[in-house]
């Protein structure tokens, strides 16, 4: 949408041809500064959506990452550790919007990694873009994918639908990890892991025995350590995914400017080499007479 | 322990769902308004069965079905 051709070069080439055509190259410049004026407002309204929405999932963001570390904390406690042999299943956090930079690509390529590592494990895919991106690699390996996801400000309503989903499709799994884009920054991202365990493997943790549960509780545990992550994961993402739009919409936005600088100076350039030839064909006209 | 919604083969994360739907009802009329918006997902999910993708259907919201 927002690819820049280099037009301007082929302009100032055929400029220098007939008098006729110069002013149809004119014209042709004019046009073009019309069309990159407009996505230059385009982009500059979607950097504000975006700046807004950022703000807002960065709120989000925080409350979820707290979440997140109360989990973090009992998985560390518990000294829980991933089995070797184990199957993995891998959570591809991403959404269905593009125009936001490398986001999507990151996780996709961290997933992919992990994919390599371990072949026989399992990936479900929440957003459309990664879900293009994977399914021309690691096509086998997925089995499930989730759509509309983005929006607006990820909810924990979506992330316990997308679990229990998960968990009613009776995927057999020892340790889950979810694949997000970890908000760092308002200008950098980078792809992290969660990990989540199952019940069996969490009750074979090391530390298992400081913590008294019975085990019905486990099963809830897990269920509900699924969608929490889940939870952060989108959270996160999201966050990093606004704050990616802003950056790539101000950079569209400054290249349309510089764009619009050096159409306008040919244009003005191409302007004034027809009236000065105009100029002199009447200057010739008249001293001939 | 043992869980009467378990037995009648609602997960937890749908016993969760169903309590904050009550709580959400529950509140004043602005706050509710607000917080039922939270309650909405417009999720679509498809199974992919040996590397192809399957139908594309919107997550039942079974636990909305379950009246509270």
């Amino acid at each position: 949408m927002f690819a820049i051709r280099p037009v301007v070069a082929n302009v100032t080439t055929r400029s220098v041809g007939c008098q006729h055509r110069n002013y149809a190259t004119l014209k042709e410049i004019q046009l073009r500064l019309k069309s990159v004026r407009s996505i230059a407002k385009i982009t500059k309204s979607m950097k504000m959506i975006a700046s807004t929405k950022m703000t807002r999932a960065q709120k989000t963001m925080e409350i979820a990452r707290t979440f997140g570390a109360t989990q973090t904390a009992l998985f560390t406690n518990a000294d829980t550790k991933p089995t070797e042999e184990g199957t993995t299943l891998i959570i591809t956090v991403s959404s269905d919007r593009g125009l936001c930079g490398g986001i999507h690509s990151s996780v996709s390529k961290a997933s992919r990694k992990h994919v390599q590592e371990k072949p026989n494990s399992q990936v479900v895919v929440l957003g459309d873009k990664a879900k293009a991106q994977l399914s021309r690699t690691i096509r086998n390996n997925i089995r499930l994918s989730f759509n509309q996801i983005g929006k607006a400000t990820p909810t924990y309503t979506e992330a316990c639908a997308i679990a229990d989903t998960i968990l009613n499709e009776k995927i057999e799994f020892d340790q889950a990890i979810i694949i997000y884009n970890y908000f760092k920054s308002v200008i950098s991202y980078e792809a992290e892991t969660i990990p989540v365990f199952s019940e069996s493997t969490f009750s074979k943790s090391g530390n298992f025995d400081a913590y008294e549960v019975e085990d019905d509780v486990l099963e809830n545990l897990h269920e509900f350590a699924l969608a929490n992550s889940i939870y952060w994961g989108l959270a996160e993402g999201h966050a990093s995914e606004m704050a990616s739009k802003r950056s790539a919409m101000e950079n569209a936005t400054k290249n349309a400017g510089d764009m619009i600088d050096k159409l306008t100076l040919t244009y003005n350039r191409g302007r004034q080499a027809v009236i000065t030839s105009e100029l002199i064909d009447i200057i010739t006209g008249a001293s001939a007479i | 322990m043992s869980f009467a919604w378990k037995a009648a083969g609602i997960s937890y994360l749908k016993y969760t769902q169903i309590c904050a739907r009550a709580v959400r009802n529950a509140l004043k009329e602005e706050q509710r308004l607000i917080a039922q918006r939270r309650d909405e997902q417009g999720l679509k999910f498809a199974k992919w069965e040996s590397g192809k993708q399957g139908e594309l259907k919107p997550i039942d919201s079974a636990m909305g079905n379950v009246s509270v």
